[in-house]
């Protein structure tokens, strides 16, 4: 179990995160959602630890992980994988190398140097690869990939880290509906199937309408809502996305995945149904 | 500078005419600056020329001199090759072409060693010396210094005191050369670290990655090419350099190329050059080849 | 499903994908072959010249007692001397750079396919070009100091000599790279072939070649403190007596000086190169 203690980061004048408190429960699934500039990023950093906070406090099952530092530190991170807008793939590395990084957190620096994984180790890369239809590409250039196909490498390598939990920012931001459906839909499953709690960055309403047990809303740097999606009513959507600048939101101008797929004409019914 | 600033306050609530007297008068001020500065650059530059001619020992008279001397000199060298005993004389060109082979071996294999060690030195250094790869401003700063420092001091006057160090001989100018690579491929090095993509830093770090296991699999694939290619190209000025390291008893053919000099055998100092000319001729190209090859490669197989 | 994995799975994997779990043979051989090719040749070129460690082990303690010899640095009261000596070596290298400069412009422009559009006599000049360039500027100052006698003049001829050509070749470049419409508008204006060259490729060349002049420049610097060694002029020859006689505090002096006035030069040289370059942008 997560529990953020009123954490706090600021960079500089900039509070990116102003005294955020949230508990999140093992198994569940929850989407962060928010303007840009919001804080939903650095909340996620908070929690891996690529940031540090300037107050408060972090704990997970009980124990804080605020003031981890060296081997402590990084078996941490490996343990809650994240997952970028941008992949951030090695791209001049293999697909196969790219999963197996999910692997130093607990590995020898010695191996690491000359790249050197053990049977099992590449037993779970390629398992996690062929769990997301990626077997086939294992020895390719990640950057030969398409975008949708980077993003689940990133997840087969947020895979092997055999996470307790995952962060995920903004993670189908940079692709098309069809590949944002299928890396939503890979994290929906493990999020069912292996128990695995899951925090999602989005920006669009209507995928955290569809794939999230539990929405929070986040507006400069503030916790501003946390709840089902169906208390998702226009007024806290207004309170979430309109600012300072009193405009009525149009909701449709904060889903990409429906509106895109109507003009495509190739949306599944289940995620029209479930967004509207 | 203060005119300037005047006449632009004035500006708002002046009449045409006032406006374009004071446009013309910024024009001309501007105009009148740089020509200050040319005039300025121009004299520097000519008090530059007439106390490097004073300092130098520089005149007309001796370059009409010198150069027809230094003109017979190299036409000196020449040998007279006869087409009807023209191997014969050839022969007696090269007549110590076993010997200068060996050394010229020696001087290849001495720029390779060097390269190669002050390679491995300049890429354990260069980390440490990327501005993007390091929080610690002080290992920052001392591995930016200890890299200057390497890559200041001329190789020759490293060879100068390790020939006293180590004796006379390759392994003298073999550290020499290393060390100056260290200094200059460092340097080249952390330039190529600092321009990679940040991204993949990220990626790995967030796995649990510590700073080393981050050096080896987010920054060394995207650099590695380009860290060939800059040590290749060294390795073709090492090879240039360890044959005049020769001069001051660092071993390669230098060493023979001086004693000829030294003692005007004017055959074989054409004879040597030549080789010289030749092997890096050869060595120029192969590097290339292969350079363009490594950046070719990764054009087609990735972007 | 697959946090844990079962030993039949790895084995299934193993069979289906095996160049997962192993790269394929020639792959291996390949990458151990370069290794293994580069790591004898290494180790062959220590052992040709002799690098054992008790030599290692030997020459560092010798080295720790000449730094302990260099320090405190000491100029032993020649001071201006040692500035006299520096200031030749600036000297040489400002009028060697100059020469081999003013010298390759013609060059350049002979060298250049698209003014000179005849192959192989663009072919012949660059490989005279490239054929110089083999030569060290020390072993230019040796024969140089032999042909015209010990002093400064040999260096400014080695210098100029060893750049002619590396310059011939960059400006070279330089001119076939520059924009043909320029050209163009000179010559329809009736321009003759002079000219042409006057008012449209010199505009566009001159920022590349002040900026390859000047980097040169710096380099010369460095490479103008040794040539003393060979007799050739400047603070090399200070440097290389010092050292000769075994004084070292005074050698460490010279070199503190050298490093000084590199750094320095090659700072005001920075500037002025960024000068021309940020001129040149601005224009455009
Ligand atoms: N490394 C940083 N340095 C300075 N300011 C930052 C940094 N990271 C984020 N910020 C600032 O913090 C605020 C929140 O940013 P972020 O967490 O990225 O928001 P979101 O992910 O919701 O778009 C923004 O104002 C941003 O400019
Ligand atoms: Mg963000």
């Amino acid at each position: 179990m997560l529990e953020i203690r009123s954490a706090t980061k600021s960079f500089g004048d900039v509070l990116a995160v102003d005294q955020v408190s949230l508990r999140v429960e093992p198994g569940q699934m929850v989407g962060v959602i928010g303007r840009s500039g919001a804080g939903k990023s650095s909340l996620l950093r908070l929690v891996n630890r690529l940031v540090s906070a300037t107050s408060g406090d972090i704990l997970f099952e009980g124990r804080s992980i605020s003031g981890l530092s060296g081997q402590d530190l990084r078996a941490w991170r490996a343990r809650c994988a994240m997952i970028f807008q941008q992949f951030n793939l090695v791209n001049r590395l293999d697909v196969i190398t790219n999963v197996l990084i999910g692997r130093i957190g607990t590995a020898g620096t010695l191996p690491v140097m000359f790249k050197h994984f053990s049977t099992h180790e590449r037993g779970m890369a390629a398992a996690a690869l062929d769990r997301l239809d990626l077997l086939p590409q294992a020895l390719q250039r990640a950057d030969t990939l398409s975008g949708g196909q980077q993003q689940r490498v990133a997840i087969a390598r947020a895979l092997i880290q055999n996470p307790k939990l995952i962060l995920a920012d903004e993670p189908i931001a940079s692709l098309d509906p069809r590949n944002a459906r299928l890396v939503m839909e890979a994290l929906r499953t493990i999020n069912k199937e292996d128990r695995m709690t899951v925090i999602c960055n989005l920006h669009t309403l209507d995928a955290a309408r569809a794939y999230c047990d539990r929405i929070v809303g986040m507006a400069q740097g503030r916790l501003v809502f946390d709840g089902a999606p169906e208390a998702l009513t226009p007024a806290v959507i207004q309170e979430i996305y309109g600012g300072a600048d009193d405009e009525t939101v149009d909701e449709s101008l904060t889903s990409t995945i429906v509106a895109r797929h109507r003009v495509a004409g190739t949306a599944e019914p289940r995620v029209v149904q479930s967004a509207h | 500078m203060t005119m300037r600033a005047e006449t632009a306050g004035k500006l708002p609530a002046s009449t045409h005419s006032e406006r374009i007297s004071a446009f013309e008068e910024h024009y001309r001020s501007a105009r009148n600056l740089k020509r200050l500065w040319t005039t300025l650059y121009g004299a520097l530059f000519l008090a530059a020329l007439v106390g490097s001619i004073l300092v130098s020992d520089f005149s007309i008279t001796g370059l009409l001199i010198g150069l027809p001397k230094a003109w017979n000199y190299i036409a000196g060298t020449l040998p007279s090759l006869s087409l009807s005993n023209f191997w014969a004389d050839l022969a007696d060109w090269y007549w110590g072409i076993n010997y200068w082979l060996r050394l010229l071996v020696e001087t290849i294999l001495m720029g390779f060693v060097g390269t190669a060690l002050g390679g491995i030195v300049a890429l354990f250094l260069c980390f440490p010396a990327s501005r993007n790869l390091i929080d610690n401003t002080a290992i920052y700063f001392v591995s930016r210094r200890l890299l200057e420092f390497f890559r200041t001091v001329p190789e020759l006057v490293f060879a100068l005191i390790f020939v006293f160090a180590l004796g006379l001989g390759p392994f003298a100018g073999v550290l020499a050369i290393a060390v100056h690579t260290a200094g200059s491929l460092g340097k080249l090095f952390a330039e190529v670290n600092e321009n990679i993509d940040p991204r993949p830093i990220e990626g790995v770090r967030a796995a649990g990655g510590s700073w080393a296991m981050i050096m080896r699999l987010a920054v060394v694939p995207q650099a590695l090419p380009n860290y060939a290619s800059y040590g290749l190209l060294r390795f073709e000025i090492n090879v240039r350099g360890a044959s005049a390291l020769g001069i001051v008893g660092a071993g390669g053919i230098g060493q023979d190329l001086y004693v000829a000099i030294r003692q005007f055998e004017y055959t074989d100092i054409s004879a040597i050059m030549l080789l010289l000319i030749a092997t890096t001729a050869i060595i120029d190209i192969t590097c290339e080849t292969i350079r363009h090859r490594l950046i070719g490669q990764d054009l087609t197989t990735g972007h | 499903m697959t946090l844990t994995i079962t030993h039949g799975e790895i084995a299934r994997l193993r069979r289906s994908n095996p160049e997962i779990f192993r790269r394929p043979l020639a792959e291996r051989l390949r990458e151990w072959g370069l290794w293994l090719g580069f790591a004898a040749l290494l180790a062959f070129g220590l052992w040709w010249i002799d690098a054992s460690p008790l030599r290692i082990w030997n020459g560092l303690s010798k080295l720790g007692f000449l730094v302990v010899l260099m320090i405190p640095p000491t100029d032993g009261g020649a001071f201006l001397g040692y500035c006299y000596a520096m200031l030749e070596t600036l000297a040489m290298a400002f009028l060697g750079t100059l020469i081999a400069a003013v010298l390759a412009v013609p060059l350049g422009f002979l060298g250049a396919k698209n003014l000179v559009p005849n192959r192989l006599f663009h072919f012949g000049l660059r490989r005279v070009f490239d054929t110089f360039r083999g030569i060290d500027g020390l072993v230019w100052a040796l024969i140089f100091v032999s042909a015209v006698g010990l002093g400064p003049f040999a260096g400014v001829l080695a210098i100029a000599v060893g750049d002619l050509m590396v310059f011939s070749k960059l400006f070279a470049e330089a001119i076939e790279n520059v924009d043909r419409k320029p050209i163009e508008g000179v010559r329809a204006a009736g321009g003759s072939g002079i000219q042409t060259m006057r008012l449209g490729v010199f505009p566009q060349v001159f920022p590349v070649m002040m900026s390859h002049v000047l980097y040169f420049f710096e380099s010369n610097v460095r490479s103008a403190t040794i040539l003393g060694i060979v007799g050739a002029g400047g603070i090399g020859l200070a440097l290389s007596d010092r050292i000769r006689i075994n004084n070292w505090d005074e050698a460490a002096f010279i070199i503190v000086m050298i490093l000084v006035t590199v750094a320095v030069i090659d700072n005001l040289s920075r500037r002025i190169r960024m000068r021309i370059i940020n001129a040149d942008t601005g224009r455009k």
